[in-house]
């Protein structure tokens, strides 16, 4: 008897378990999944994300000039497995859960990019420019190395750009290669 | 005043709902469960009352993506709902297919098959998403019976 009134009383005091929304404010978890969203500086174009998308909801079209990514943000299920394959971290989720359109819209809730190819700074082919976030972490290991020029290489030219300059070699020499000493 | 317009405007505080699992995985038929029974939702709020027969109903929640053997069926229960009717799509799959689209077995979106006035993405989604689904479909039902906007 004793609880019950414990509980009845808690009850008064606490007032009532109902959301004030659609009237009033809401809450939303940190991690609630509401759209997914691409980094444009970040995307590198491989289709991993296309390819493991459970809903189709990812197209890529590729031409001479770059590339479009679409999501359909109305065919997305929101599983996540673009943002855990990406390798390029690209892809994000937005808490953004108001999701509730007319049917005019549905064809306009998608995030779309159109990335362009650049001419590598050495030989010219086009190529797809590395972020500097990216290229500061690939080469953080290698002071002679500048990350801002690095990145406006192609591949081959990077190699090349590696080998004439780099001291990550010579330092490479450093390192024992001798058997670890055994255990006592 | 006519009957009619009393009738409509007596009518105007409680649009009653009405369920079509269309071979939904039942997530969304959870969800909209929970939008309605659970207390911290509770829809009900909004005048909204979920209803057994369609011919009371208002609005139309559709789930699941209209498989072939469920079609025949959703346009029959459809086509009893009285008019002005509004058609809400919960959850990706009436809206565009989602993982099933393309599918031997789906004969949907289901706008392919009626008009869909409101769409409320997701797998599922939230139920406060559902709750704002609801209150744009009574704004667009009100405009349909030519009482607002």
């Amino acid at each position: 008897m004793a609880t019950f009134l414990n509980t009845l009383l808690q009850n008064i005091i606490s007032g009532p378990a109902t959301d004030p929304f659609p009237f009033g404010e809401t809450f939303s978890p940190k991690r609630v999944r509401g759209l997914i969203r691409i980094d444009r500086d970040l995307c590198l174009g491989c289709g991993m994300c296309r390819h493991v998308c459970a809903a189709g909801a990812i197209n890529i079209q590729r031409n001479s000039l770059g590339w479009t990514i679409t999501i359909w943000q109305d065919s997305c299920c929101l599983c996540r497995s673009c943002v855990t394959y990406c390798p390029m971290h690209a892809m994000s989720i937005d808490p953004n859960w108001h999701s509730a359109h007319v049917e005019e819209d549905k064809y306009k809730r998608i995030e779309q990019h159109t990335i362009s190819y650049q001419p590598c700074a050495r030989c010219g082919t086009p190529m797809r420019v590395m972020s500097l976030e990216r290229a500061k972490e690939l080469y953080a290991a290698d002071p002679d190395i500048d990350p801002e020029e690095i990145r406006h290489l192609c591949r081959s030219c990077r190699q090349i750009r590696d080998a004439e300059q780099s001291t990550v070699c010579m330092l490479r020499s450093d390192i024992s290669t001798a058997p670890a000493a055994e255990k006592s | 005043m006519s009957l009619d317009t009393l009738l409509k405007k007596a009518s105007v505080r409680s649009p009653w709902l009405f369920r079509i699992n269309a071979g939904s995985c039942n997530g969304c038929d959870v969800e909209l469960a929970t939008t309605a029974l659970i207390p911290r939702y509770d829809v009900e709020r909004l005048g909204c009352h979920y209803t057994g027969s369609p011919r009371q109903a208002d609005i139309v929640l559709v789930t699941g993506p209209v498989t072939v053997h469920m079609r025949d069926y959703v346009l029959r229960v459809w086509n009893e709902i009285p008019e002005p009717k509004v058609t809400v799509a919960v959850g990706i799959c009436p809206i565009s297919g989602g993982v099933f689209r393309d599918s031997y077995s789906i004969a949907g979106p289901l706008s392919r098959l009626v008009p869909v006035d409101v769409n409320v993405p997701g797998c599922p989604p939230r139920p406060q998403a559902i709750m704002e689904a609801v209150v744009l479909a009574r704004s667009i039902w009100l405009k349909k019976l030519g009482l607002e906007g």
